[in-house]
């Protein structure tokens, strides 16, 4: 019980953190603090198979994604440059309508007999600690390759989308080599930038 | 061995789930960084991967796992395409504030 | 009544032929348009003297000849009439139109649109033998219309000029008063005997039961408003402002007695309703006697013979009103003659001098325009009555008729006027012909005030336009004149041609003993008559009057009572009653209603969407974390909502 008030705690303040660090790096680690608290409060649901995936999928690829897009963007002058704030002033109230709304049904789902009184028979053929147990790999691999195969199907053509999307996005058409005159104008101005932000 | 309940009573995975996901809502409105907003919608997947396994959990149903596993994945692949965009953005105008990117405006 | 004669159409639709090949060919004609309006009128005319025959035939119940057009609705037919009253107003309407067209030839020989002057006056002529010919209600009301239409377009015919254009306009409003009040009278004739067709209605017209009087007010204030009858008489002074050749035909000849015809016609129902001869008797006797005395006080030629006219109708109303049908139609008859002599002599004046209309600036026209002089003095004893000429012989009929029918006091209204008619006429004759020529004179001796008013276009004098030869002018007007003279002829006796030519056509109200007898009425008369024109003699045409004749001009003009100056006033009064809340009105829609709510809905219209097109173009930010936002917060009411509906609390 202590744990999962505990956990709550890391999992909040490290979102709260995500959302208002000041350079992006800092939001990364946070992000990952958020993962890896996650995967725990998974396993206290006995779902570990799933907290594994988390681990592995989110803080092992999607992070390292986001590390090498902010090391590309910082190499930019001034890639986070802030004009005025433009966001219209009702944002703020129709946050807290938004939250109140959430939370009135997260509790209103709360107080469901059928919530609120969760099931504790075996499932068929599936005691704790044993191989098919609930939430093992067995378990659910047979689940995922039998009953739902179709959606595991289209899932990884979801992936091959993303990926072929990718590379028509952001792979390079044809390369840009600037000429030595060239970029070592940009490196000229880059430099004078930096040193103009440095004076301000 | 039966299962035995959780612990904590439901509500409380229900409200923590709730509070990031709002925490994510929060961070896609008021940050200007397309970073930043995209690791926030990730707070907001991740707060309703939690709530499917507690469900599942619940009603010891696998479905929920399944479904969670798919989310990850999915979340996995919008998470390429979105920071594919910020670099082609970031390619042709060297700032990546999303305030400057609302030239769709009336 | 069915029934076929020809020559009807070629009476009825000659004078259209020649209106709309003049409007068609104008510019092509230029000033042979003349001769094709006057050939147009002359022709009609012959074709009217031909049908004499077949006009006079027939029983009492079917007099005429008749010539059916067509049936609107099976069971109502519509046709052409040609009965002995008919005959009498369509020759003097092609006969005198046709002398007045040759000299309009003449009048508007400088005039450069002279083809639409006689497309009109063409188109008159047609409008009004559709009105006499008509054998129904429904033709005579469009006849009607249609004369009213005419006189607007000839009023206005020179409609640069902004008083003609507003006399124009008064003249043809006042007609639409009396065009409504003809409507009533026809929807209740309609309502109460379910024809329109003369051979219907007079035959039934005790149908109309307690309704008569009524169908026989609306009648007459048509009539009223058609002929200048007060209270509807303001226009005709004002339409002095036409051509003086439409003054001739249209206000003295004919449009004018449309409403003696009217009466005329509708003989039976003035029979049948003692309340109705009251109205025209007392509303013709009183016209005559107002008109009179205003002819005293004016000192524009033409406006004078306009009182006169409106004078001389009352004469006449006042006798088909009395029922005494025979001597109204004769005094139209005579009056026909004599007004259009008078009124194309005046034109002869006017055209020689210039233009100029004041008498007060006249004089000595008696060598400068000789054939004017000799017409119009027959003319002017004519009207006066004097014994001889055509006035005499239908005036007493008229006069006597109104004691004979029991209107003593008419009687006597008309033999005062009698007395004023010499006296105004002779002081016309006078002033204009005789003495010395004061048209050199400085206008402020005369005492003239307002500068003069030039009506006539001033290229009518250009030179080198050349001059119509002078006999075009000067015949119409000679033979006008002698038939103001010899026209009078055809009553003498008692079974004169004038009797016979109208036996079964009336027949007239009760008599009643009458307090004289004939030859004494006619000797006051006379007598009365004498000691008008003696008065105006001694007044202007003794000798030492006429050499004194300017200052005794202006001294006359300064002491003229303000209320003949201001013609009673009445103009005054139609304009604080009618005109001007009507202008108010009028303003009040076009300058407060129309812009601001009518065109104020519009725009409002407009503004309300402008507004909600800004409110929603407020969303389009382009914002990509305000549209999270609303995609979230879209979301999530949703999520309310289905979480309510599902029975969640």
């Amino acid at each position: 019980m202590i744990a999962f008030y505990v956990l709550a705690a890391v999992l909040i303040v490290s979102a709260v953190w995500v959302v208002r660090a000041s350079k992006p790096v800092y939001s990364v680690v946070a992000l990952l603090l958020h993962f890896a608290a996650l995967a725990i409060v998974y396993f206290t649901l006995s779902a570990e198979f799933i907290a594994i995936i988390q681990i592995i999928v989110y803080g092992g690829a999607i992070l390292m994604l986001f590390v090498f897009v902010i090391a590309l963007l910082s190499s930019g002058v001034a890639p986070f440059q802030s004009g005025p704030n433009r966001l219209p002033r009702i944002a703020v109230p129709a946050l807290t309508s938004v939250a109140i709304m959430l939370l009135f049904i997260a509790y209103a789902i709360g107080r469901v007999p059928a919530v609120t009184a969760p099931s504790t028979q075996l499932p068929l053929g599936a005691a704790v600690g044993t191989a098919n147990a609930f939430g093992s790999v067995s378990d659910f691999g047979r689940a995922l390759f039998t009953t739902n195969l179709l959606p595991f199907e289209i899932t990884a053509f979801i992936l091959m989308v993303a990926v072929i999307g990718v590379v028509l996005l952001a792979g390079d058409a044809a390369p840009y080599v600037p000429t030595r005159r060239r970029a070592r104008a940009v490196e000229r101005e880059m430099r004078e930038a930096v040193l103009r932000a440095g004076e301000e | 061995m039966p299962y035995q309940a959780l612990a904590v009573p439901v509500l409380n995975y229900i409200g923590l789930s709730a509070v990031i996901f709002l925490i994510g809502v929060a961070g896609v409105v008021l940050r200007r960084n397309p970073l930043i907003m995209l690791m926030s919608i990730e707070l907001m997947w991740n707060a309703a991967n939690l709530l499917f396994l507690t469900f599942a959990r619940t009603s010891l149903n696998n479905a929920g796992h399944i479904f969670a596993f798919l989310v990850i994945t999915v979340a996995a692949a919008e998470a390429a395409i979105g920071l594919a965009i910020v670099v082609v953005v970031f390619r042709s105008r060297e700032n990546v504030d999303v305030d400057e990117i609302a030239l769709l405006r009336g | 009544m069915t029934g076929t004669y020809p020559l009807l159409f070629a009476i009825w639709l000659l004078p259209l032929a020649g209106a709309i090949v003049n409007w068609a060919f104008g510019p092509q004609l230029k000033r042979s348009a003349g001769i094709v309006g006057s050939a147009a009128v002359g022709l009609a005319f012959l074709a009217a003297l031909l049908s004499w025959g077949a006009a006079t035939q027939g029983s009492v119940a079917a007099l005429g000849a008749h010539q059916q057009l067509f049936s609107w609705i099976p069971g109502y037919d519509f046709g052409l009439l040609l009965d002995p009253l008919s005959l009498i107003w369509t020759l003097i309407i092609t006969g005198v139109g046709f002398l007045i067209l040759v000299y309009s030839i003449g009048y508007m020989w400088a005039d450069d649109a002279v083809a639409r002057f006689f497309a009109y006056m063409n188109f008159f002529v047609f409008a009004m033998l559709t009105l006499v010919l008509s054998d129904n209600f429904a033709g005579l009301l469009v006849g009607w219309g249609l004369v009213g239409l005419a006189s607007y377009f000839l009023i206005g015919y020179w409609f640069e000029r902004p008083t003609a254009v507003a006399a124009a306009r008064k003249a043809f409003v006042i007609n639409v008063v009396g065009d409504v009040g003809m409507m009533f009278a026809i929807f209740m004739i309609f309502a109460k005997i379910g024809s329109l067709s003369y051979g219907v209605v007079f035959p039934h017209s005790a149908a109309l039961g307690n309704w008569l009087f009524w169908t026989c007010l609306f009648l007459f204030i048509g009539a009223a408003a058609k002929s200048a009858q007060i209270p509807l008489h303001t226009w005709l002074p004002d339409a002095m402002e036409g051509p003086t050749p439409v003054s001739a035909l249209i206000h003295a000849a004919t449009m004018v007695t449309a409403g003696v015809y009217l009466i005329a016609r509708c003989w039976p129902l003035w029979n049948a309703s003692h309340d109705a001869q009251l109205l025209a008797g007392t509303a013709g006797g009183v016209t005559a006697l107002a008109a009179a005395i205003l002819g005293v006080a004016q000192w524009d030629i033409k406006r004078i013979l306009a009182y006169s006219t409106m004078s001389q109708i009352g004469y006449m109303i006042m006798g088909v009103g009395v029922t005494a049908y025979q001597a109204g139609v004769a005094h139209f008859f005579m009056h026909a003659f004599f007004k259009a002599a008078l009124f194309l002599g005046a034109g002869i004046v006017i055209h020689e001098l210039k233009d100029e209309q004041d008498i007060r600036r006249m004089g000595g026209m008696r060598r400068r325009a000789p054939v004017a002089f000799w017409a119009m003095l027959a003319a002017v004893l004519a009207i006066s009555g004097f014994p001889g000429f055509s006035g005499f012989y239908s005036k007493d009929p008229v006069i006597y008729g109104a004691f004979a029918h029991g209107y003593p006091w008419l009687g006597a209204i008309g033999i005062v006027t009698a007395g004023i008619t010499a006296y105004y006429m002779s002081r016309l004759f006078i002033v204009t012909f005789f003495g010395e020529s004061r048209g050199g004179l400085n206008p402020a001796e005369l005492g003239i005030k307002e500068p003069p008013r030039s009506l006539e276009p001033h290229d009518v004098h250009e030179e080198g336009r050349g001059h119509a030869p002078a006999w075009i002018m000067a015949a119409p007007v000679a033979v006008l004149g002698v038939f103001s003279v010899i026209a009078g002829y055809v009553m003498i006796g008692s079974d004169s041609p004038w009797a016979r030519f109208f036996a079964g056509t009336f027949r007239g109200g009760s008599l009643l003993p009458a307090p004289f007898n004939e030859i004494t009425l006619t000797i006051v008369v006379v007598v009365v008559m004498l000691a008008g024109i003696a008065l105006a003699y001694l007044r202007y045409g003794t000798r030492a009057a006429l050499a004194d004749a300017p200052q005794r001009l202006r001294i006359e003009t300064e002491r003229m009572p303000a209320v003949l100056v201001r013609l009673y006033y009445f103009d005054d009064l139609l304009e604080w009653l009618f005109v001007k809340p009507a202008q108010a009105l009028g303003a009040f829609f076009g300058r407060w209603f129309d812009p601001h709510l009518i065109d104020g809905a519009v725009r409002d219209i407009v503004e309300v969407n402008t507004w909600f097109g800004t409110v929603v173009r407020s969303f389009q930010t382009g914002l990509l974390r305000a549209y999270a936002l609303i995609v979230v917060f879209g979301a999530m009411c949703f999520a309310v909502y289905y979480a309510l509906a599902g029975g969640l609390r």
